[in-house]
């Protein structure tokens, strides 16, 4: 089990195995309160994964699909699950514009309340795509935190956003391997 | 078996006297090494189509049920098994209404959803009536492969990420379908062992053991556990049944194809029938004539689909009216050239759409020109996520299939089989067979197959380029229009002259399982060559020889 972080004033092609990574003059070790909200940006399936990886983390989570700003209550931090999906937001009964504004609703509301955002992209390649790539566009660049299946970056997409908003990225080879880095970044 | 780099790049595979296309390359191979062996398509077919219940799982196998259409070359005849799931004997019109809220759940993810399976009973009757080989033999390609593993394709991992949350609420503990409680990465190994353990006991004591024996009770265990209402008795007397194909034609063409409740096949000939007067060669390809006049035609067929299309054991189904020149030139005449109608009226029972892509097809032609077009499905990818006890096989939810309405001519009843999409079919061109053809895609699979036809017979695109080619899709419900669904490599000035007609468009990815995952053998007797064309919007391949 590996990741990689990337930031700003890191070298891409680091590898840092576990502890302490200073990123941006921040750490992204026990950096995070809980307990989080957690839901997605964009109805993908990986929101349910990451709900997982939180329990076996042993976090202090609640999930909620299409939370709005009203979930943030006794929040502290809201980890938002990147990626679009056509099928998820039918079952949603949204579309694009709906969940768009849904999303960026909840993530005004967050900053507001001075609550971090944490971001999660653990599609892959498959969940890439322009519906998925402009949501990300948006809301990624309010991020304090990425944490990224490789395979879902291999354009460097997250790495541009990320090294030109200053926002620590970790990249892991499989959806397994978030688990570490989500459950070391919180306190 | 070669493929191109660029997945989605049109490549033909070649034969000169047998050809094996399915969604899987262990499939293919399965099938490919039963005609190798000396059996026939019947033979292959089951052989592929049990291979793929191993190595493409998510989409069909021995807990769902489909439709095969097999020619026979030297008897020049056609037939039709159905072998299309029934509802268990307690099902009735209001058993999903009258859950409100929690209706979808109950249709797609619990013991309700899922409907007695015909994939087994279907299999079995084919090799015995028409194949040469026992139905141990054809189990024996896919034992393997679930015993050995394969490595998973992204398809598979994409898949299986997507009904993550069905597959968590449903599945036993230790579940071959999740690794390690999570789904699996591309690459990852996958095994199945306890579906190697079931398959190698049905080939020992044959179908009997499924409907009837120790897998029949953990199946009625499973389904009951999750609020089903499936008994033994349902199991025990389920049969597959053999019928006349449904017979059309499009221009000088004769399409045989599997009768209701396979919907797909009536409603390809009522589309095909509309489409048959008009310049669609002078419009050219995916134009905005041709996608508007098209979207048109689907929307109409869609109400009649509504109004009238149910089991025929238990309904009147006015088929040959449907099927008319007369009728396809009435529905012609309703669509106008420059937008949309504002109602497109037949049906009053809505069935609302389904997204599901799911299924899976394959085509199977033998040396002696015998030819089979087998969809089989558990409808929903991974079923309802439900897999009886150690036995590595998932439970369809093709109950999900009946119309949400209790007074439709497809609401739930005992013993009653759910109208299906499903059409595999055979065209034929001067008596003599020439391609073979079907895919998965839900309520999008006629109009795929319709799609693919055109691009063969009138813009001359070779079989697979016509499968790769971008496609639309649209449908009516309770008489309004859906939007046009299109994929993303249509050029924005079709979609911006759709859009100044009035129509709703809706862009989707650029090669999207969502519109299906046809497989086709085209036959060319003039050149002595047989091409087999494998879709790339899943994982589609292709062998002869």
């Amino acid at each position: 089990m590996k990741y990689k972080i990337a930031v700003a004033f890191v070298p891409l092609g680091v590898l840092f195995a576990l502890g302490p990574i200073p990123a941006n003059g921040q750490e992204t070790v026990g950096v995070f309160e809980q307990p989080m909200l957690i839901t997605s940006a964009g109805q993908n399936a990986e929101v349910q994964i990451a709900a997982v990886l939180a329990k076996r983390a042993g976090l202090n989570y609640t999930l909620s699909k299409q939370a709005t700003a009203a979930d943030l209550q006794n929040m502290k931090t809201l980890v938002l699950v990147l990626g679009t999906s056509l099928k998820g937001l039918g079952a949603a009964g949204l579309d694009l514009d709906k969940e768009r504004e849904r999303v960026m609703s909840l993530v005004t509301a967050a900053q507001k309340n001075q609550l971090p955002v944490v971001c999660l992209h653990l599609g892959g390649e498959s969940r890439r795509g322009q519906q998925t790539d402009d949501l990300i566009t948006e809301t990624l660049p309010l991020a304090k935190m990425l944490i990224v299946v490789k395979s879902g970056n291999g354009d460097g997409f997250f790495t541009k956003i990320c090294q030109s908003k200053g926002i620590p990225l970790i990249e892991v080879e499989k959806t397994a391997d978030a688990q570490l880095p989500l459950q070391k970044a919180f306190k | 078996m070669t493929q191109p780099a660029d997945r989605h790049a049109p490549h033909n595979y070649i034969g000169r006297r047998a050809m094996v296309v399915a969604a899987h390359p262990l499939a293919v191979q399965a099938g490919l090494e039963m005609l190798r062996q000396g059996g026939n398509a019947v033979d292959g077919a089951i052989a592929a189509a049990a291979a793929l219940n191993s190595a493409e799982p998510f989409a069909s196998g021995i807990g769902g049920g489909g439709f095969m259409v097999i020619h026979l070359a030297r008897e020049k005849k056609t037939t039709v098994i159905n072998f299309r799931e029934k509802a268990p004997r307690l099902a009735s019109p209001r058993m999903f209404k009258d859950k409100g809220e929690e209706e979808k759940e109950w249709r797609t993810s619990s013991g309700l959803g899922v409907a007695v399976p015909g994939a087994l009973a279907g299999w079995d009757l084919a090799l015995r009536k028409y194949g040469t080989r026992t139905l141990a033999q054809a189990l024996a390609g896919a034992i393997a492969i679930a015993e050995g593993g394969f490595d998973l394709s992204p398809t598979f991992s994409t898949i299986n990420k997507d009904e993550y949350e069905r597959l968590l609420k449903n599945l036993p503990e230790g579940s071959a379908y999740l690794n390690g409680g999570l789904p699996y990465e591309p690459g990852d190994r996958f095994h199945n062992p306890d579906l190697a353990g079931t398959l190698r006991l049905i080939a020992a004591r044959g179908i009997k053991e499924f409907y009837q024996g120790e897998l029949a009770a953990k199946i009625v265990a499973a389904v009951r556990e999750k609020g089903g209402i499936m008994t033994a008795e349902d199991l025990a007397s389920y049969s597959a049944v053999e019928l006349e194909p449904l017979r059309g034609t499009y221009k000088d063409m004769t399409i045989l194809t599997a009768p209701p409740p396979a919907s797909g096949g009536l409603h390809l000939i009522e589309f095909l029938n509309i489409i048959e007067g008009w310049p669609v060669r002078k419009w050219g390809r995916n134009s905005a004539a041709y996608v508007h006049h098209l979207s048109e035609a689907l929307r109409l067929v869609f109400a009649d689909r509504e109004r009238y299309v149910g089991d025929p054991d238990f309904v009147s189904i006015p088929v040959d009216r449907l099927i008319s020149k007369e009728h396809a030139a009435a529905l012609a005449a309703r669509i106008r050239a420059d937008g949309p109608l504002d109602r497109y009226v037949a049906g009053e029972h809505g069935r609302g759409e389904k997204d599901a892509a799911n299924t899976t097809h394959l085509c199977v032609l033998d040396e002696d020109g015998n030819i089979v077009a087998l969809t089989q499905s558990i409808n929903d990818f991974f079923g309802t996520g439900i897999s009886p006890q150690g036995t590595g096989f998932l439970l369809n939810d093709h109950m999900d299939d009946f119309a949400a309405d209790p007074e439709s001519v497809n609401a739930p009843g005992p013993g009653h089989r759910p109208v299906s999409s499903m059409g595999p079919l055979i065209m034929f061109r001067d008596g003599r067979a020439f391609l073979a053809l079907g895919s998965p895609g839900g309520i999008r699979i006629f109009s795929s197959l319709t799609q693919i036809i055109l691009n063969v017979t009138e813009f001359g695109l070779g079989l697979d380029e016509a499968i790769e080619a971008p496609r639309f899709f649209s449908f009516s419900t309770g008489g309004r229009p859906g939007p046009i669904a299109v994929e993303s490599r249509f050029p924005w000035d079709v979609l911006s002259a759709l859009q100044a007609m009035g129509q709703e468009v809706e862009v989707r990815e650029a090669y999207d399982k969502y519109f299906g995952g046809a497989q086709g053998i085209m036959i060319l007797k003039d050149q002595k060559i047989i091409h087999g064309g494998a879709d790339s919007r899943r994982d589609g391949v292709g062998a002869g020889y």
